[in-house]
């Protein structure tokens, strides 16, 4: 016979009848349970370990989101370098010059390659050798990594009165082998400067009709289409560029 | 005239450093230093001198404003 009884009664007869089991109830309960499962010091080991955990997982999460946040914006700042680089719109013009072989070459032969481009003159005493050793250190190290594409060292002369071709040959073969050497009428290579913005300015002949050219001191990148991307001034380091002009051919998305 | 190579260019920059060298230690008494001047102005072209010269001139110039100060060139006064 189904005889329902209340819950309570129900209990007390089975603690009744299994008289050993005393069913703890309120804060006995608490006490019991924590003495019949772990010991004090475990528990609280326990509970330090996860303290520790939450806070690592927090902690790394932070670190990443920070991380990531950090990535965007130096990408975003980089997208507005190279945005503000072709409104300026440097070197979008064509040249026409010659080499320092002394045979005619042009903007197009040089699109496909990454080049590096110094404007300067032969008898200048300290800054262009300066800079075309630098040029020269930026295009070995980053040789020195097969995966990048070679980068092509340019020349353009801002004496075309006295940086002719021979004049060019012997300057070139100082510095890094791949160095082209570019002259040719004053006008030609005017356009070429015109082209980069390059400021240069002959200064008075002395008696041997010697005379220097004040000019503006600049490495320019430009990438394999042709766009001007980057220049570098004197304070840069040959890492600092080669970091920089890696990070562009990463970075490059062509046209 | 052709431009210095690369031996010339080094010829004369190591001339212009004994030169630079010497005006430091000499307190900038140029006629201690002539035998070097000499050395100098044979080894690097005339124009190179010059340059050299005035650049001299130029880094002592900064030097002492870097290490002196200096007074503002006076202006109109401006209330800030």
């Amino acid at each position: 016979m189904y005889i329902s009884i209340p819950l309570h009664l129900h209990r007390t007869l089975c603690l009744h009848r299994t008289a050993q089991y005393r069913y703890p109830s309120g804060p006995e309960r608490v006490l019991t349970r924590s003495l019949s499962r772990t010991p004090d010091s475990s528990r609280a080991a326990l509970k330090l370990r996860t303290r520790l955990g939450v806070t690592l997982l927090v902690g790394g999460g932070l670190l990443g989101a920070w991380w990531w946040v950090e990535r965007e914006k130096q990408q975003r700042r980089r997208r507005q370098r190279v945005e503000q680089l072709r409104t300026v719109a440097l070197g979008q013009g064509t040249f026409s010059l010659l080499d320092h072989t002394g045979h005619r070459r042009t903007k197009q032969d040089f699109l496909g390659r990454w080049v590096l481009l110094y404007f300067g003159f032969t008898h200048c005493p300290d800054i262009c050798p300066e800079e075309l050793d630098t040029l020269s250190a930026v295009v070995s190290a980053l040789d020195r990594d097969p995966a990048l594409p070679r980068l092509q060292p340019l020349f353009i002369t801002v004496d075309p009165e006295r940086d002719d071709v021979a004049a060019l040959a012997r300057y070139v073969r100082d510095f890094h082998p791949r160095l082209v050497g570019l002259t040719g009428t004053p006008e030609e290579v005017q356009h070429a400067g015109r082209d980069f913005r390059v400021y240069a300015s002959a200064g008075p002949k002395d008696e041997d009709g010697d005379y220097m050219v004040d000019h503006s001191v600049l490495l320019y990148l430009v990438s394999p289409d042709g766009l001007f991307l980057d220049y570098y001034n004197r304070t840069k380091s040959p890492e600092q560029i080669a970091d920089s002009i890696r990070n562009h051919i990463r970075n490059h998305v062509p046209l | 005239m052709a431009a210095p190579n690369s031996a010339q260019r080094k010829a004369c920059w190591d001339a212009r450093d004994q030169l630079w060298q010497c005006l430091d230690d000499n307190n900038d008494k140029t006629q201690s230093c002539q035998q070097v001047q000499g050395d100098f102005e044979a080894k690097c072209p005339a124009q190179w001198v010059k340059y050299f010269t005035k650049r001299r001139d130029f880094l002592k110039y900064k030097e002492k404003m870097q290490t002196e100060g200096f007074t503002p060139a006076g202006g109109p006064q401006v209330n800030s």
